[in-house]
């Protein structure tokens, strides 16, 4: 909504700058988007006296003055008839720009006919503020020197506002105005609207079909009415809004939708058939051609405003092109009526149309307004293009929407807004919106509200209304009383954020992903069959159609996107959410996470260290220690070898069972997932049920005491078919069941040329022996260690080096 | 005489070149040892003093100490050598990379919300979770949204097959809040929602907000104004000022939009702020009484306030971030900016 300073300043008096107006209205609810100044003349324009006239030496028509700018004198060159001496006048010094049709023009120092010049006088025209272009525009003799001449012609400030949905009053001037005068608390001044009277019947003029629809029609009639342009006052009115002049008939309608808010349309009489509209549902394959050309088929939940054979209008959103004014209309009807606003906002949606009109019927008018602006309407186009009131106003109207009464106690609203306004503050508050009030006692009031302010109907509104005009910046700043009313066991976010710490802890960079994927994008995890997405009825596009149902799918989009841009050391995790929509497979939306590492582990580090890349075993730890933060010991968890998972190498995979339920899977990439990668390093992705980390992740931590007596270890080395697993060994060891024995641990594994061929490999455990009352002897170990070699060669088939 | 007296001359050389040739501290430490020791070689000598004769006692003690003096000061010259020809020998070159410890980084969305749940934590509010696939009901319905509200539009918001919506604020994990517990309330609600944008600077499909609510008996808006202040300044610094502006949303009544004194040029005008001195941060406003009636609260016993945040915005504030797409491609390079 465009408002114009000038136009604004018809009804209400304003004696503030343009930034005290724009504070003022955005601090009631009325937020200026933008602000520009508009002049036809540019501001360097100063004024200037004229102190000599002189004949050029070299041309008749031309003079040379000697000018008085008010910080210096200046021989400029002019051509105008009436330079004389004495006159002030506007003066354009050197370095002026002009903006014409043609473009810009810089006054320059020039010479003419050989005499120099330093800057042009103006005429009327030249300055934009008239059309004489005979002379120089003469100023009054006691015009001050050298002030701009926009300090006289202050030309307008055209205010661009958002106006929020619940206000459809401020789509108008006066309704901008209301609020302005109670704001600068001076009294608007609506202009008088006469209408001669004229009692002609005009009976089957208005037909309403559709009473719930278009709740009120008033038809009017103005005859012989002559078209043409509008005078200057409307057109300029029409332009400081930014509208675009037409005729002084559509001028009018649309200066009355711009000043009352109320939106008209005129009908030419004579393409009616009948001479008369209907307001009614459109006919199901019914057609129109709306004034913008296009042809729409309308169906029986469009409204239109038809003559006796076809639809002219869709009503309250665009007039039909049969029905138009033309240069060649002589008699109007003027329709000024109320639509049902939902309808009109359907419609509009539907169909793609809207107009100035529809944007203000789908916020609701005013039923008063519907007589005030068709009136107003009438006058208007008597005085600019004559004819004659030809008809009593037909209004076809249902019940007038009642006025809300609203009672309020005044400690109710203090309370609420949090600020002492006194009864007597909030009464005055509600007089100057011009809201009755009534009832009032020492407790409270009751409001009620025009029709003007629908929007108005409870207490909590009123409050809003005294908060609104006293002033948001009267609210005091208090203490905080920051009591809690939840326990912290019913906090949410703590866990998430713990868990997400400990993964940036261990080295990871987090990604946040989009929730929505491509079909393609959201099946490249294979574990889910498309039954399985739950998928959007109204993407934007097709890559951006279903939830992701796990974050594999957006992990891989992160490696291609980093590896396209020459990032190939990529250590990334991401917690968020992912849904299914097959309950027997996953719950409707979890949180899951995703740990991915590919190439260098250091690429920081120089040597050997630098270009190590990670392996499975790195992803691995990974995981351990991300359950080992969680507070999950390896009795509780265990990995499985998992095959045939299309997502992993085969061979190179593992799942996840953590108390016995399957919580995840790790493993390297997939050839046929990561073929298109510009990558030659393998890519290792886990993911993670978050919910089996969440729940272990509290107090598992306990004491227990520390060791008095030191430990004894002992090495013991074989050489063992490559295909025997450690967890064999291990598992074998403890079944020895070793007196004393602490802890067994794997410090090498090796295989050389020879060992490869042979199909073995050698591996070298450390065993820790510990008693926990005494010192163990060394005879003690040593017979321990001798029981384990000869079990190891008999039981496991290797042999002890 | 002449005995003793050699024997004192030949273990102080011998001493003295071992000190000499010795590379290390350990090396020196035996040599000291091996002379000085308590079973070394001078200790001994002292003990053989007994069998010099007395005459000549005088000057075998004279040189015995002169002897182990001598001992002492190569052994010190060579422990500053040792020590000098250490830092020579293993010199450190302070420009190269250093062995990291590994340090992940938090991404600026995850680093705002914390953030801002951290703040709002310390003012008594505990942060609850809501589903991200939303019914009408709690999105829009008991959110007081008229039913032909443009928001419902499937221009604007998700829809799904079986009716339901990808939620298109955080607000209705206050509906949810309200129906399962009696007030007072006191909550804040991050999360993701989803609205039908096409993804450009300032536009994604989903991005993230933190709701806060607060029920009580006799809650103003003064108690919202506080909080807001309060938030705007842990969160930007002590100049932040807050600035509340009447608006209108569905859910609240009165309604608010705040802002902030800018951030960038603290409220002199810039760039950043259009020259306005104050940056737009996000609504508010004291629930609306159609909404505690939905929600089985007495209008008439319960108010309270509610407010809305953009995480992405914050962080693009906070950070500078130009361009919203930044935060979602995963960039590692601008990940680890964070």
């Amino acid at each position: 909504m465009n408002i114009s300073r000038k136009w604004l300043s018809d009804y209400v008096a304003l004696d503030c700058d343009d930034q005290t107006l724009c504070d003022k209205l955005t601090m009631a609810g009325i937020e200026v988007e933008k602000v520009d100044r508009i002049s036809t003349f540019p501001e360097e324009i100063v004024t200037a006296r004229i102190l000599e006239r002189r004949p050029h030496p070299d041309s008749d028509h031309l003079s040379v003055c000697r000018v008085d700018s008010g910080s210096g004198e200046l021989q400029i060159v002019c051509g105008a008839p009436n330079c004389d001496a004495g006159r002030v006048v506007p003066l354009a010094p050197i370095g002026t720009v002009f903006t014409t049709a043609e473009g810009e023009f810089k006054i320059k120092k020039s010479k003419l006919r050989g005499v120099e010049s330093f800057g042009m006088m103006c005429s009327q025209k030249e300055l934009g503020l008239g059309p004489d272009n005979s002379g120089l525009l003469i100023l009054p003799d006691d015009t001050p020197v050298g002030v701009p001449l926009a300090r006289l012609y202050p030309g307008d400030t055209q205010i661009e506002v958002e106006v929020t949905p619940n206000r459809p009053d401020w789509l108008s001037m006066w309704g901008i105005a209301r609020d302005v005068s109670c704001l600068f608390d001076v009294e608007p001044k609506f202009p008088e609207i006469e209408v001669p009277e004229c009692a002609v019947p005009a009976p089957g003029l208005v037909t309403v079909e559709d009473s719930e629809l278009c709740p009120r029609y008033i038809g009017r009639i103005v005859r012989n009415v002559k078209i043409g342009p509008s005078p200057r006052w409307l057109a300029e009115r029409l332009e400081s809004v930014g509208l675009r002049p037409i005729n002084n008939v559509v001028d009018v309608t649309n200066f009355v939708l711009m000043e009352v808010g109320q939106p008209l349309h005129d009908f030419d009489l004579d393409k009616l058939a009948g001479r008369r509209v209907v307001a009614r549902r459109a006919h199901p394959g019914e057609k129109i051609v709306t004034l913008d050309g296009s042809e729409l088929e309308l169906a029986e939940r469009h409204l239109v405003i038809a003559d006796a054979e076809k639809p002219m209008a869709l009503a309250g959103i665009m007039g039909g092109e049969y029905s138009g004014i033309t240069d060649n209309t002589v008699n109007l009807l003027i329709e000024s009526a109320v639509f049902k606003p939902a309808n009109i906002r359907a419609t509009s949606r539907e169909l793609g149309i809207s107009s100035d009109s529809s944007y203000r019927f789908e916020r609701g008018v005013d039923f008063d307004m519907a007589e005030t602006a068709s009136r107003r309407a009438v006058q208007l186009i008597l005085a600019t293009a004559g004819g004659e009131l030809g008809s009593e106003a037909v209004d076809v109207r249902g019940e007038r929407p009642a006025d809300a009464v609203i009672p309020c106690e005044f400690d109710r609203i203090r309370a609420l807004i949090g600020v002492e306004v006194s009864n007597e503050r909030m009464i005055e508050i509600f007089r100057k919106l011009h809201l009755g009030v009534s009832d009032i006692t020492a407790a409270g009031c009751v409001v009620t509200a025009p029709g003007f302010r629908r929007d108005l109907s409870r207490e909590a509104d009123l409050a809003e209304e005294v908060a609104r005009i006293h002033g948001l910046d009267q609210i005091p700043e208090i203490p905080v009383t920051g009591k809690r009313c939840h326990p912290a066991s019913e906090d949410a976010c703590a866990p998430l954020i713990a868990l997400r710490d400990r993964v940036i802890g261990l080295g990871f960079d987090e990604c946040v992903h989009y929730s929505i994927v491509s079909d393609s994008q959201a099946l490249s995890d294979g574990r889910f069959e498309r039954g399985d997405l739950i998928t959007l009825s109204n993407p934007i596009n097709s890559d951006a159609a279903a939830m992701r149902p796990s974050l594999f799918c957006v992990m891989t989009g992160a490696v291609e996107r980093n590896v396209s841009r020459g990032n190939r050391d990529l250590t990334l995790f991401e917690l968020g959410k992912v849904f299914c929509a097959n309950p027997e497979k996953f719950p409707e939306e979890r949180y899951e996470l995703a740990l991915l590492l590919t190439g260098r582990r250091h690429p920081e580090e120089f040597g050997a260290e630098g270009r190590a890349e990670y392996d499975f075993y790195d992803l691995k730890g990974a995981v351990e220690t991300l359950l080992e933060l969680c507070g999950l010991t390896d009795r509780r968890y265990r990995f499985e070898s998992l095959e045939s998972d299309r997502r992993f190498r085969p061979g190179r995979a593992a799942r996840l069972v953590i108390d016995g339920r399957e919580a995840g899977a790790f493993g390297e990439v997939a050839e046929p997932v990561a073929r298109h990668w510009r990558t030659t390093a393998a890519v290792f992705i886990a993911q993670i049920d978050a919910a089996a980390l969440l729940e272990t992740g509290r107090g598992r931590a306990g004491y227990r005491p520390l060791a008095l007596y030191p430990a004894v270890s002992r090495d013991v080395a074989f050489v063992a078919a490559a295909e025997l697993e450690h967890g064999k060994v291990v598992e074998f060891i403890r079944s020895c069941r070793l007196p004393f024995l602490e802890s067994v641990r794997l410090f090498d594994i090796f295989t050389d040329d020879r060992l490869a061929a042979e199909g073995r490999k050698s591996m070298a455990y450390s065993l820790t022996f510990r008693h926990p009352e005494r010192t163990l002897t060394d005879v003690e170990v040593n017979v321990a260690m001798e029981k384990l070699r000869s079990k190891l060669a008999a039981g496991l088939k290797v042999e002890l080096r | 005489m002449n005995d003793i007296i050699e024997r004192i001359d030949a273990a102080v050389a011998d001493a003295v070149r071992q000190a000499a040739a010795a590379t290390s501290s350990a090396d020196l430490e035996a040599v000291r040892v091996a002379y000085l020791g308590r079973n070394g070689l001078f200790p001994a000598l002292s003990r053989g003093m007994g069998e010099v004769p007395p005459e000549q006692r005088r000057t075998a003690g004279q040189r015995f100490n002169t002897g182990r003096a001598e001992i002492q000061e190569a052994l010190d010259a060579a422990g500053r050598r040792i020590a000098a020809g250490a830092d020579a020998a293993g010199a450190i070159d302070l420009t190269l990379p250093g062995r990291r410890l590994p340090a992940g980084h938090k991404h600026p969305i995850s680093r705002v919300a914390d953030e801002c749940v951290a703040i709002f934590g310390r003012m008594g509010f505990v942060a609850v979770e809501g589903p991200e696939i939303e019914d009408i009901y709690h999105n829009f319905d008991a959110l007081n949204t008229p039913a032909d509200h443009p928001s419902r539009d499937p221009q604007d918001t998700f829809y799904f097959p079986d009716g339901r919506i990808l939620r298109s604020q955080t607000s209705p994990v206050q509906i949810r809040v309200m129906e399962s517990h009696e007030p007072p309330i006191r909550i804040v609600a991050p999360g993701r929602v989803f609205r039908r944008d096409t993804p450009d600077a300032t536009h994604g499909m989903n991005f993230h907000q933190i709701e806060g609510l607060s029920i009580d008996r006799g809650v103003s808006m003064a108690d919202l104004k506080s909080v807001l202040q309060t938030f705007a300044r842990e969160m930007f610094g002590e100049k932040v000022r807050i600035r509340l502006r009447p608006h209108f949303f569905p859910f609240t009544e009165p309604s608010v939009e705040y802002d902030f004194s800018c951030v960038v040029c603290g409220g002199k005008g810039c760039g950043v702020c259009k020259h306005s001195g104050y940056i737009e941060i996000a609504g508010a406003g004291m629930v609306d009484p159609a909404v505690l009636a939905n929600v089985g609260y007495d209008p008439r016993v319960w108010s309270g306030y509610a407010f809305g945040l953009g995480i992405e915005r914050l962080a693009m504030l906070r950070y500078r971030i130009p361009d919203l797409r930044l935060l979602y491609e995963n960039d590692v390079r601008f990940l680890e900016q964070f």
